[in-house]
């Protein structure tokens, strides 16, 4: 039986060694529910993006524990890791990191090629449907490289839709683009999260796209105060 | 098995930055074709160095060897006693080998053997009119003579054939003939230490480039030669043995001495400057091979490294699109495994090249014409191998480095 909670994080603090001992995350907890479009804001340096890395399983060095799908990940393997996250997370992150030697198309390619359930030439379909409703098709095949820093954000954003993902998580996912892209995006975060059931995290400064999500979280010096 | 986008990554960054791939495969190149030429250098070397050594020497000889040191006798007899004997004579002992026919029979049934020839060799006196020279004068069956030896090659003049049926005709080493200021079809006179003289029309003459033959030496039939000295039809001074492979001499000799009462000799036993000498350059040769893969093995970890260094963001993106450690080793292991395959083959091309070229250096020297090379199949095959390992290697070390990467510290910043 699947229970109506996506992502439970219990209690977890994170701290930087380097340079001095710094307390990030002061024991954070959160529930997440499946199919819910979440905005997580706060100011610079409140820790919205370690919180992030934290839950996208990529930062495994923290106290507290960790749920997504039922499944404890707090402590597992990196190579579970990322077996899972290729799978079930889909990552924007916030300085859009693309493989620059690769076209457009093969970067939003690539994770479902990895991940390897469907063809292919379907996952070339896809990918190229994915570009289309970001209205970058036109740059498919274009190597990543010669992109512009909001085309760039576009293809991330393409590629971590690519799999399906049960979460995808965003860090200032519209950070680089103009308005009427970011509508684009939060349209199309919008309908999955209702259609799919997909359940979106997106760290966001744009207080407009926030306040149409379906939930705020606010952090400040490493704390929730207000969800 | 390596999955498709692990190959198209590697595919990618091989063909993405071409010059790097380039200067890496270099490396390999020079390594392999290095590698290839220096053996067969070495290898041609020692095989003219043997070529000229078995021009008059067998794989085996049997022998009769002379008795043990004998200036002491009457002490082995009576070892505590103190005995002073001047001017000892020793018994004549027996020279040569009087029965061959009984070891020949017993040769015959080795298998490794592919020659066996008998040879009564003399020495003498070549005079003609008033100039003498001392040398040696080989009574020889001429047709195994020639399958042991090749003798037939080394003949300037005459047909080696007409030996067979000429008791009276000789075969003259050329510088020996000069210095006798001999033709074909003058005549010699030869003078044994026994005092017998007897003369022979030259109806050929030889050159084997070893300077000591080439100064000393004439061949005769071998009846002649046992005529000469008054021997029975079945005496010979030597049994000379080619064997199948020249380097198992050991084995076939282990298997000889039941059967013999003579001494039987390995060319190894015989020459071990030889045996030293052509070792020395197989350890030369091997050394300065492994000296060039290792620098070109240096070259292709340097360069491995550098590519992962430059490329550590995108291994951190991989591995947060769900890479797993070992995705990362095989994609950059791919990658040398790609070069040092490429580069070998290449390599190995290349290395045959310039061994052509320098097979093809004039060198006039000892009946060499050009620089001597041997082209070995295995040699290359092992090039190549050695190649293979030495980029999986080179290219493993920086390869799991890569896949040690902590994604989160690498796209935190
Ligand atoms: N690698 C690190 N080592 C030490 N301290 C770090 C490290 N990364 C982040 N921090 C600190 O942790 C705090 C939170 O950083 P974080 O990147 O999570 O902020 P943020 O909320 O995402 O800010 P922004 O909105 O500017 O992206 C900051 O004070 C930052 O200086
Ligand atoms: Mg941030």
């Amino acid at each position: 039986m699947q229970t109506d909670v996506l992502l439970k994080a219990d209690n977890i603090v994170k701290c930087f060694y380097e340079p001095v001992k710094f307390q990030v995350l002061k024991r954070v907890s959160l529930e997440v529910k499946r199919g819910e479009f979440l905005a997580l804001v706060g100011k610079s340096g409140s820790g919205k993006s370690t919180l992030l890395y934290v839950l996208s399983t990529m930062d495994t060095e923290y106290e507290g524990s960790l749920i997504i799908k039922d499944t404890l990940l707090t402590n597992k393997k990196q190579n579970d890791l990322a077996a899972f996250r290729n799978e079930h997370i889909g990552f924007v992150f916030q300085f859009h990191y693309l493989l620059p030697e690769f076209s457009a198309l093969e970067n939003v390619m690539i994770p479902a090629l990895k991940l390897n359930k469907k063809s292919k030439e379907e996952v070339e379909i896809r990918a190229y449907e994915n570009l289309k409703l970001l209205g970058i098709h036109e740059q498919a095949l274009k190597k990543a490289n010669k992109l512009s820093g909001g085309q760039q954000q576009r293809v991330a954003i393409a590629r971590a839709l690519i799999n399906e993902p049960s979460i995808i998580m965003g860090d200032e996912p519209t950070g680089n683009l103009d308005s009427k892209n970011t509508q684009v995006v939060f349209d199309i975060f919008r309908e999955i999260s209702k259609e799919k059931g997909q359940t979106i995290i997106a760290v966001t400064h744009d207080d407009d796209f926030a306040n149409h999500c379906d939930r705020i979280i606010e952090m400040m010096d490493g704390k929730i105060i207000n969800q | 098995m390596a999955s498709y986008i692990n190959n198209r990554i590697s595919q990618i960054h091989l063909t993405s930055n071409i010059r790097q791939t380039i200067v890496a495969m270099l490396g390999v190149i020079f390594g392999i074709s290095m590698y290839v030429f220096m053996t067969g250098f070495m290898t041609g070397v020692n095989n003219v160095q043997n070529d000229l050594a078995f021009s008059s020497l067998a794989h085996i000889r049997v022998y009769n060897d002379r008795p043990a040191d004998n200036t002491n006798i009457a002490s082995k007899v009576f070892p505590n006693s103190v005995i002073n004997l001047h001017n000892a004579k020793i018994i004549k002992y027996t020279d040569g080998i009087k029965n061959s026919n009984t070891i020949l029979d017993a040769l015959k049934s080795q298998k490794d053997i592919t020659g066996i020839t008998t040879q009564v060799n003399i020495n003498v006196f070549f005079k003609n009119a008033g100039n003498k020279v001392n040398g040696s004068v080989s009574g020889v069956d001429v047709v195994n003579e020639n399958k042991v030896f090749n003798t037939s090659k080394y003949i300037t003049e005459g047909n080696w054939n007409e030996l067979k049926q000429r008791t009276d005709g000789i075969f003259v080493a050329v510088d020996l003939a000069k210095n006798l200021s001999l033709k074909v079809n003058d005549n010699l006179n030869i003078l044994t230490s026994d005092g017998i003289s007897k003369n022979y029309k030259v109806i050929g003459l030889f050159k084997t480039d070893v300077a000591s033959i080439d100064k000393s030496k004439a061949y005769i039939n071998i009846n002649a030669a046992r005529q000469l000295i008054g021997a029975n039809q079945t005496y010979v001074t030597d049994i000379q043995i080619n064997i199948k492979d020249y380097n198992t001499t050991e084995n076939v000799i282990n298997k000889i001495p039941p059967i013999i009462p003579f001494k039987t000799e390995s060319w190894q036993m015989a020459n071990q400057q030889l045996v030293a000498g052509s070792s020395l350059r197989d350890i030369i040769a091997i050394a300065v091979s492994l000296v060039i893969l290792l620098v070109a093995g240096f070259g292709i970890y340097n360069i491995m490294n550098m590519t992962i260094n430059q490329k550590i963001r995108e291994i951190a993106i991989l591995k947060a699109m769900g890479f797993s450690g070992q995705d990362v080793t095989q994609i950059f292991l791919t990658e040398a495994v790609v070069i040092g395959f490429i580069g070998g083959l290449i390599g190995l091309g290349f290395g045959y090249l310039i061994a052509n070229l320098v097979n093809k250096i004039p060198f006039e020297v000892a009946g060499l014409h050009n620089l001597p090379m041997a082209y070995k199949l295995k040699d290359y095959i092992l090039a190549f191998m050695f190649g293979l390992v030495t980029t999986f290697i080179a290219g493993f070390i920086p390869a799991r480095k890569a896949s040690k990467i902590d994604p989160v510290t690498i796209i935190r910043g």
